[in-house]
């Protein structure tokens, strides 16, 4: 989760997201780069003692200042259409969650070995504990195994929402009618915060998503199961 | 205000759309005919109409003396023809003004006036605070985040030093 006036991205748990923070540094030196030339570009304008404004015919800065944006944005492309194609990589996931989206909370499906169904409400400010988050804290997390490649099956039953959750560089929108697949292998145990990210009425900013990752051998003895 | 005949000159000469205010207004109603309404500006500086149009006897004399060698113009003289061709000299023409007084002033008025409409809000309008923004619920909050481990790479928990209990220096 982001701790209070955070700006930059949240650490990877995911390698997917891993990749995605290299690339973020990437585009946004490229932004500075060109930020940075622009800014310069407007003091000299507006500080010159020249004044003439009837220059036209540059023809060589005119080649230049089209090929070389054209340059820099092949090369934000390829890192990007690369991690693009890398999330949709076979990964053969060992476990099946689905997650449907409700005005305003979540409903998870665990129905690979039995049948888990469970809903997960924001904890209300009243039934916080000293410690507890607001805003972000549920009743019941979503119980996953580390270091195991899992398929989430997103969709909605009423409204648009969006699963969500920044540390793994997953968002996945919950549309009514439609399957939504994300796939995605966590490194660290803990437990990772999300919110909705499609607006879908009044308390859309109050259904939020907790994943508790813990250690396989721990998922496997069944804790989840005995509700 | 200004006689009838300026304002003729005003409305006959229209000004240029480059050329923005006509010289008499610009000098608040000082000079007016036989002299044109060209003001220039930094990006236009010299207009092709000359500034006096309409010459006493003394200035086409000057004018005619212009037709010859340069050299056997005084200074005064080389002065009084430059005033005849142009309205200001480039000095003139770039001179600062106080305008940024002005603004700056009506900046500060206007953010210390949203600043007393916020004060008032805060009175009268906000609800109360929630529970978990009391300094006691931060640091318990801040406690539970440093057990989860939240961002261990780079972040939060990065900086705390787990043996010594306190944050890195």
């Amino acid at each position: 989760m982001a701790h209070a006036a955070q700006v930059g991205l949240q650490d990877a748990t995911s390698p997917i997201m891993e990749e995605l923070i290299t690339f973020h540094d990437h585009a946004l030196m490229i932004i500075f780069l060109i930020c940075f030339l622009v800014l310069y570009a407007l003091f000299l304008t507006l500080t010159t003692k020249l004044t003439n404004t009837n220059i036209s015919d540059a023809q060589e800065m005119e080649t230049i200042w089209t090929i070389l944006p054209a340059i820099i944005l092949v090369l934000i492309a390829l890192p990007s259409l690369r991690i693009l194609y890398m999330t949709d990589e076979v990964n053969d996931p060992s476990l099946t969650i689905k997650s449907i989206g409700h005005q305003w909370y979540w409903t998870y499906e665990y129905t690979d070995y039995g049948g888990l169904i469970f809903n997960s409400y924001m904890l209300p400010p009243l039934f916080l504990e000293p410690g507890d988050l607001r805003l972000l804290d549920v009743d019941n997390r979503v119980v996953l195994p580390i270091e195991t490649p899992i398929r989430m099956m997103i969709t909605s039953q009423d409204v648009l929402h969006s699963w969500a959750v920044p540390t793994l560089g997953l968002k996945t929108d919950a549309i009514p009618g439609r399957l939504n697949q994300t796939t995605f292998t966590a490194t660290r145990p803990g437990v990772y915060y999300g919110q909705c990210s499609e607006i879908c009425g009044a308390n859309h900013s109050f259904m939020p998503i907790v994943l508790e990752l813990i250690p396989l051998k721990i998922f496997e003895m069944g804790p989840v199961f005995t509700l | 205000m200004l006689p009838r005949a300026a304002w003729s000159l005003v409305l006959r000469k229209g000004g240029g759309g480059r050329r923005g205010m006509h010289s008499s207004e610009a000098r608040g109603g000082g000079k007016m005919s036989p002299y044109t309404n060209c003001y220039a500006q930094r990006y236009y500086p010299m207009p092709e109409e000359p500034f006096c149009t309409e010459l006493n006897a003394e200035e086409q004399a000057l004018k005619e003396k212009e037709k010859g060698s340069w050299t056997q113009l005084t200074h005064a003289e080389k002065v009084a023809l430059y005033r005849l061709q142009f309205n200001e000299t480039f000095a003139e023409m770039n001179r600062r003004s106080n305008e940024w007084k002005t603004v700056m002033g009506c900046v500060f008025f206007f953010i210390g006036f949203a600043a007393l409409v916020i004060w008032w809000q805060r009175v009268y309008v906000f609800p109360p605070k929630p529970i978990t923004l009391t300094d006691e619920r931060k640091a318990q909050q801040l406690q539970r985040m440093l057990d989860m481990k939240v961002n261990p790479v780079q972040g939060l928990a990065s900086r705390w030093d787990y043996e010594k209990k306190q944050w890195k220096k």
